[in-house]
């Protein structure tokens, strides 16, 4: 059973993988299509060949990269589900389950150390460099000329707020309240941040998202989904933040803006043992909103790692589904040869399992604030680095402020009532 | 079933153990990790794997100043060429973000240097770029081994590790024609006679010329070229078609070709340079910044520094874009204008491209590396003078219409990372060699945007004369008082 009966979770669409019929719901991602039909093998890495799938499901790890309608390297996670859409695995000959060019992991099982590799004489050297070159490179160059990109909306804002988790939904409305014309603006095709995985009690529902985006609105703002904020410069006294628009053939979206409020929430970490990259093992979040949107049934056997709210929380949700769970402190080692089959776990119990969900800690996702010129410092628990701040979000930068999981780790209540703050402060700026 | 790895970086598939082996082999700091197993260089850039080597670094006993996050540079998140050209780069500002690395904890925790300051040496290079590096090496081998090269930050921190590669024996004046073909020479056997693999490609250097002008320039060039045994010939842009097939045609006149120049991988120069260096006993100290200087009468004695005071019998000045900075130090003045060169990388697709194609008209130039990525740069008519390593949006802009009017298909690429280094710019383009204020105090600095490639040749040279041999001209016609004398002839084939 891929997903969850009900006519919610109905496939109502075909996407193409690898030349074979895949069932889909137009609007998914492309990744979660490939999980309920039991592929979570997408393709091979980059080096060893070893076998890729998702892990994050929310655009940040990459390792779902797949080349869509003749482009190479989209991240399946981001792409949604329409009929017909092609999809092929990368970086494998003949084909991701049977790649030939596995046999570079083996060879090399003890990693391959490129800087020292053939430099014994000169022929030696020049035949491993024109070897690696063609071993190199993840996908091939996208057949035809691309279509010309439309013009930017080059646009003025009073505040933006990059973000639409609770921290940020919570600024963007205590913004709009004060009649200050803002920016919302989230990558994802949807508002809510981590309130879409619905992994804990604390913090205000997800139906909240949508007052939000109606506040936003009738202060003469804009809710823009599917906007990912590439860099932070200044143009004078504003910030200049140009958003990528998800989606072939839509336009940039340059915002300026005196007041940036960076609610940019975490990324998620890998957890760290042996095949910690098999296909299969997931960032609890990223798994959880695919439970909770998509119906998701991602195998039979799930194996939780992780303490506290979000790891009970996902193990909650993969229950739901009828999967047999089972909670780990630690695991040694995962195996399987295309998707986890099985864990070694502490103490060396080994166990059956398809489906791994870490909730682990999260890195601050700090990029951004860095980019700005904000300061950050250690989060001792991820290896992250939070962005520093003050009494409502105050960077140290002028008109920088920041709020939620980027500052401190913090539940969604708590990271939705530093956002009000940081929002009221920024309104007063 | 795969291996047992465990991976650190799931992009660039680096391991575990590759961390760990890199920080026991002195590669201590994050940039320097970055750099020596290619994690955080991958599509994500960073975003799994910081968290991940940072509390690897921390935990294996990383000062916490050597585990400050890794440069922060745009763009954040992969945006493709064809999304970049919509954007009007004049109406956007010349404002920098990102570029320097470090912060608080750098203070209180600052990076360990690579060894202890010594009292003194008979010659202490400032400056652990290729340069420093490539002249400490070249006295070794020579007998000359009791040198210290005092870096401010870790290897490749400076124009060294910010260069696009490119190795190229198209010039215009037979002094740089001679130093290139034999630079092209050692970089073939730089893997071999160095031990260290930098991916020396020669795939040929393609300069494209889109008016009547710039066909003349490239013409003027070719007797020269040829009474060098260069292999340049000038092509039709057919014939440029079927060495890049992806180049637009109409948008070029003729081309200059030669297929004997090549493109490599600028970080590993540094390390092989430095390891064979120190085999003989030569110090490398990194994160070591000099501060002043003692002289008595037309001698530089000592070389003060943030670690203490080291006594020399020669200066060898090689700090690049921070020359004039040093020189100033000595109440030396130097003509060097130190001046941003901004430059990205692409996503990493399949070997496509053989050549670097460079057009001459607005300075683009763009090759792919061992890696598949497209590496480009493009020079900024407009860009002042001074230390400035951030990038702009302006540039990725500027850049991304330039390369899409080249190579249209390039549009569908996404960039993953951008940033600058400094030209190190002269009157005339040509290097400050010889003796400069004081009768012991070399300088190796000025030459502009294609220090990289002249290295290995000139530091070949700079050696010789400095263990005794007779001096290669270039040490007395590239003197600083060139400018003075009214004797200097402008190199003007430079791009960028």
């Amino acid at each position: 059973m891929p997903r969850l009966p009900g006519p919610r979770f109905a496939t109502d669409c075909t996407i193409d993988v690898d030349g074979r019929p895949v069932a889909a719901r137009t609007g998914e991602s492309v990744a979660v299509a490939l999980l309920a039909a039991g592929r979570a093998l997408i393709a091979r890495s980059s080096k060893y060949h070893r076998p890729r799938g998702a892990f994050c499901l929310a655009g940040s790890c990459h390792a779902c990269l797949a080349r869509v309608d003749g482009v190479p390297n989209q991240r399946t996670c981001r792409v949604p589900c329409r009929p017909g859409l092609s999809v092929e695995s990368q970086n494998a000959l003949p084909s991701a389950p049977h790649d030939v060019l596995g046999a570079v992991d083996h060879l090399y099982a003890h990693g391959l150390d490129h800087h020292h590799l053939m430099t014994w004489n000169s022929l030696a050297n020049r035949a491993a460099v024109a070897f690696s070159r063609r071993l190199a490179g993840t996908g091939t160059l996208a057949g035809g000329t691309p279509s010309r990109s439309p013009p930017p909306s080059d646009e003025r804002f009073e505040a933006v707020v990059v973000g639409g988790g609770p921290a940020g939904l919570a600024a963007a409305e205590a913004l709009a309240r004060s009649g200050r014309r803002v920016l919302l603006a989230d990558a994802e095709p949807a508002l809510g941040g981590r309130l879409r995985c619905t992994l804990s009690r604390e913090g205000p529902p997800l139906s909240w998202a949508a007052e939000v985006a109606r506040s936003v609105s009738a202060a003469g703002g804009t809710a823009a989904l599917g906007h990912t904020a590439f860099g932070v410069w200044r143009d004078g006294e504003c910030f200049l933040v140009p958003f990528r628009a998800e989606g072939p053939g839509a336009p940039i979206l340059l915002a300026r803006t005196p007041r940036l409020l960076l609610a940019t929430g975490t990324w998620a970490v890998p957890p760290l043992f042996a095949r910690n990259d098999l296909p299969g093992i997931f960032a609890a979040r990223g798994l959880a909103r695919a439970l909770v949107e998509d119906g998701l049934v991602p195998g039979e056997r799930a194996l939780v790692l992780g303490a506290g709210p979000e790891s009970e929380g996902v193990g909650a949700l993969l229950a739901r589904t009828g999967m047999e769970v089972r909670a780990a402190g630690q695991v040694e080692a995962a195996h399987g040869a295309l998707r986890l089959e099985g864990a070694t776990l502490a103490g060396g119990d080994r166990m059956a399992c398809d489906t791994l969900a870490f909730a682990g800690p999260r890195a601050p996702a700090s990029d951004l604030a860095r980019l700005a010129g904000a300061s950050v410092s250690l989060d001792p628990a991820s290896g992250g680095w939070f962005v520093r701040a003050g009494a409502g979000g105050a960077t140290g930068v002028t008109g920088l402020r920041v709020a939620g999981e980027v500052v401190a780790r913090v539940n969604a209540a708590e990271a939705a009532a530093a956002g009000r703050l940081a929002g009221e402060a920024a309104h007063a700026d | 079933m795969p291996t047992e790895k465990t991976l650190v970086c799931a992009c660039e598939d680096v391991t575990l153990e590759e961390v760990r082996s890199a920080f026991a082999a002195g590669h201590r700091d994050i940039e320097s990790v970055k750099r020596y197993t290619g994690l955080g260089t991958g599509p994500c850039q960073g975003k799994s794997c910081l968290a991940l080597v940072t509390s690897e670094l921390l935990r294996l006993g990383a000062a916490p100043g050597e585990a400050e996050p890794f440069t922060a540079r745009p763009p954040a998140d992969p945006v493709t060429l064809a999304a970049l050209a919509s954007l009007d780069p004049s109406a956007l500002p010349r404002q920098s973000a990102g570029g320097s690395w470090g912060g608080s904890a750098a203070d209180s925790f600052p990076p360990r240097p690579s060894g202890a300051l010594p009292e003194r040496a008979r010659v202490v290079i400032v400056g652990g770029g290729i340069m420093g590096l490539g002249l400490a090496y070249n006295l070794a081998i020579r007998g000359l081994s009791d040198v210290v090269v005092l870096e401010r930050g870790y290897l490749n921190a400076g124009a060294s590790g910010r260069n696009g590669g490119g190795v190229r024996t198209q010039w215009s004046t037979p002094t740089m024609i001679r130093l290139a073909k034999r630079s092209l020479e050692l970089c073939r056997r730089f893997a071999v006679d160095m031990g260290v693999n930098v991916w020396m490609r020669q795939g040929g250097y393609l300069f494209l010329a889109a008016t009547a002008a710039q066909v003349a320039r490239l013409e003027k060039n070719l007797p020269v070229h040829e009474a060098h045994g260069l292999r340049t010939r000038i092509i039709t842009p057919d014939e440029a078609l079927e060495i890049v097939p992806q180049l637009d045609a109409s948008r070029f006149l003729a081309a200059a070709w030669n297929p004997d120049d090549g493109v490599v991988f600028p970080w590993p120069f540094l390390w092989g340079y430095a390891s064979r260096a120190q085999a003989r006993g030569v110090r490398v100290l990194t994160f070591t910044r000099v501060t002043g200087f003692e002289s008595t009468g037309r001698r530089l004695t000592a070389l003060l520094t943030d670690r203490g005071r080291i006594a020399a019998d020669v200066v060898v000045n090689a700090a690049g874009a921070w020359s004039k900075e040093v020189a100033a130090l000595a109440g030396v003045a130097l003509p060097n204008r130190p001046t941003r060169h901004e430059i990205l990388v692409t996503e990493s697709t399949k070997p496509w491209l053989g050549p670097l194609v460079s057009v001459l008209e607005d300075g683009l130039y763009f090759s792919q590396s061992q890696r598949g990525e497209i590496v480009g740069g493009m020079g900024d008519p407009a860009e002042p003078e001074g230390i400035e390593m951030g990038s702009t949006l302006r540039f990725l802009a500027r850049f991304a219409r330039a390369i899409t009017a080249c190579a249209p298909r390039t549009g569908s690429l996404r960039v993953v990372r951008q940033w600058a280094g400094c030209y190190d710019v002269t009157p005339d383009n040509n290097p400050i060699l010889g003796p400069a204020g004081f009768e012991n105090f070399l300088q190796l600095s000025g030459f502009v945007g294609h220090g990289f490639m002249m290295a290995p040749a000139v530091t070949e040279l700079m050696a010789a004369w400095m263990s005794g041999e007779i001096p290669d001209p270039i040490f007395e016609r590239f003197t600083v008082d060139r400018f003075a004398r009214g004797n200097a002839v402008r190199e003007d084939f430079i791009i960028g």
